[in-house]
């Protein structure tokens, strides 16, 4: 798909994450967002409101975030690329609509710009306690696809990626980004149109009387029709056959669910992207996402002074999980350091890859404040030096 | 009755209205879908429980040249807030509500329209009074028949499909055979004979005075029409007074 000229603000621009994220859809084609504002996700709504005119994009305001994704997935069925912007409770009160956007195989995008909890916890805060409800937040199983940037630029480049995926495989996509990356400004490099990349869902080319919309191609991805170009389709969020008609037998619900995470995890491989600094000969490894990896560079260095041979592996795909990755350098290092601002989501994740061939050392932090290098530091330095197998992850 | 009389009486509004029927989207909502489109043939999304009116929204919005009609059973508890904000935003959506009074598939558990229903200590809450929320929140068409009333049904759903703004038309039905295809039991069949005769049509009645209740007879009618702009009549208009020349009329 070429991309829309009109919508690509090529050079370079001192803008905050939030506002990157607008720029990145735009660039990626993205010309709906159905939204309910709370902060710190505000700059992002403003952002689209500004250059809706300029770029023919639709924003409506709805009056909750149950049918701000509601119109979003409604949006996406008409041909557009749809997107919402939300913020911790928001994204608790979208879990219904990820669900249906999931068995109705639907692509959209939403972001959702952390902030601390439970409930409305400081609005304003930096912390990362979604990543465990971005992955099972909805009721059943599902595969989805969760991304995480650590810096403006890169939630420009992700928020293109994150709407190539919605429309290659069909899903909702997660952008998790965090209060402290949404506001920080940095120069944004967006590059000249011609070099996006971009992919557009695959619409179903046949004779109209012959569509069926849940009939998998050899990627386990139905193609999609837009409603009201005649195919006279029948979607529910029931499990359904292959016409989209309900059919409540657990052979069905088989035929119906297991393509929905087979068609992630099959090209898991595609979508699974890491950062790896110095892990070759290392002993100890940092594994960080997000806001938190800004600062594990300069606890890195500081260990490093004490003669720690360090590397750092920074998440940018949190789910799928890099399992392959981290279970192999699990087996040739002494331990994990893991700082995230939540009390231990990923860091459970990561105790399981290690599968007791290494110690997980875990830094929390309950969310409004970033780690310090410091703490950091001597959790990398504790983990050189303990010998012994760790029995417990977290201690309260 | 193997099959609803809102099946065909929705088939001839269409062919009255004279919309082209690829253009027409039904979105439903609740535990089942409805059979209309199985026999009709229209595009129909069945979504979560009481979110058919914003699912509607963004599909209206995504492509204005949609005809989008909702089919709800009761659209007061889980969609009412969307309900409410649907018609003040005066989205361009018809709302075709079957009101059965409660909830036949689930034991008959009460609905919010219902003054009386299978409930251990019965139920004390007062209905809701459905035309009367859609007139109050600026509805431009409000009308309520029963599956009977053939005729004016027929009108009623031409006038609406052929308006442009939420256009609310609530219908006194029992449910089983229109939502889940079972054919109606004896027991239906009587009680949608029943609901005809104990009604009484006051057209322009004020929706204030039309509540349902077990004394009085159901009133029914076209209660309610005005014209009003539609989101997207004043969405253009604010757009192009603000940005200029350069914005795109949206349609």
């Amino acid at each position: 798909m070429k991309a829309n000229s009109k919508g690509v603000l090529t050079g370079t621009h001192n803008l905050s994450g939030n506002e990157a994220i607008i720029e990145g859809a735009f660039a990626a084609g993205c010309r709906f967002l159905g939204v309910y504002p709370i902060s710190p996700s505000l700059e992002a709504t403003d952002r689209f409101l500004q250059r809706s005119g300029e770029v023919d994009a639709t924003f409506v305001q709805m009056e909750d975030e149950i049918s701000a994704l509601a119109a979003v997935l409604g949006a996406s069925w008409t041909g557009k690329k749809s997107m919402s912007v939300t913020s911790g409770s928001g994204l608790s009160n979208m879990m219904e609509h990820i669900g249906l956007g999931i068995m109705l195989q639907t692509p959209c995008v939403i972001v959702n710009v952390q902030r601390t909890g439970p409930s409305l916890g400081i609005p304003n805060g930096v912390a990362q306690g979604d990543t465990m409800q971005a992955r099972w937040g909805s009721h059943g199983d599902y595969e989805t696809i969760v991304l995480t940037p650590n810096s403006p630029q890169e939630c420009f480049d992700l928020t293109i990626k994150a709407f190539n995926f919605s429309e290659r495989f069909r899903v909702p996509v997660l952008l998790l980004t965090d209060a402290y990356i949404a506001q920080k400004k940095t120069l944004v490099k967006i590059p000249p149109t011609k070099d996006l990349k971009l992919i557009s869902r695959k619409l179903f080319k046949g004779a109209k009387n012959k569509y069926l919309p849940y009939k998998n191609d050899k990627n386990l991805v139905p193609p999609m029709v837009n409603v009201g170009d005649g195919y006279r389709f029948h979607v529910t969020g029931l499990t359904h056959d292959e016409r989209g008609y309900p059919v409540m037998t657990s052979e069905c619900q088989e035929a119906c669910v297991r393509p929905l995470m087979e068609k992630i995890t099959k090209y898991q491989d595609e979508i699974i992207e890491y950062e790896e600094v110095e892990t070759d000969d290392a002993d100890v490894v940092v594994i960080s996402y997000g806001a938190t990896s800004t600062v594990v560079s300069k606890a890195i260095s500081l260990a490093k002074k004490d003669g720690i041979k360090v590397g750092s592996f920074r998440l940018i795909t949190i789910w799928p999980f890099p399992e392959k990755r981290v279970r192999k350098l699990a087996q040739k290092i002494d331990a994990f350091v893991i700082p995230e601002i939540n009390f231990g989501q990923i860091a459970f994740e990561i105790e399981r890859c290690a599968a007791g061939n290494c110690n997980v050392f875990f830094v929390p932090i309950l969310g409004g404040g970033l780690p310090t290098p410091e703490d950091i530091c001597k959790s990398i330095i504790k983990a050189s030096k303990e010998k012994k197998k760790i029995e417990k992850l977290i201690e309260l | 009755m193997k099959i609803h009389p809102l099946f065909s009486t929705f088939a001839n509004a269409v062919k009255k209205a004279e919309i082209e029927s690829d253009k027409i989207c039904l979105v439903s909502d609740f535990l089942y879908q409805p059979k209309i489109s199985e026999y009709l043939g229209f595009d129909l999304f069945h979504v979560t429980r009481g979110r058919s009116i914003p699912f509607a929204t963004g599909m209206k919005l995504g492509n204005p040249k949609l005809k989008v009609v909702v089919f709800v059973g009761d659209l007061i508890t889980l969609g009412g807030n969307h309900f409410m904000h649907a018609s003040r935003r005066n989205m361009d959506i018809v709302v075709i509500c079957v009101n059965n009074f409660l909830y036949p598939k689930i034991n008959g558990k009460k609905s919010p329209t219902i003054k009386s229903a299978f409930s251990p200590y019965s139920v004390f809450e007062r209905p809701v009074n459905i035309p009367h929320v859609a007139r109050s929140s600026r509805a431009v068409y409000v009308a309520r028949w029963t599956a009977l009333h053939k005729k004016e049904l027929t009108e009623s759903m031409t006038r609406a499909l052929g308006k442009s703004g939420f256009s609310v038309i609530e219908v006194i039905s029992p449910g089983n055979c229109y939502f889940a295809g079972i054919p109606a039991s004896p027991k239906e069949n009587e009680l949608i004979e029943f609901y005809h005769k104990n009604s009484e049509i006051k057209n322009d009645e004020d929706t204030k005075n039309v509540e349902i209740t077990a004394e009085k007879k159901i009133i029914v009618g076209k209660f309610f029409e005005k014209k009003r702009p539609t989101y997207i009549d004043s969405y253009n208009e604010r757009h192009s007074k603000v940005i200029g020349d350069k914005f795109k009329i949206y349609e």
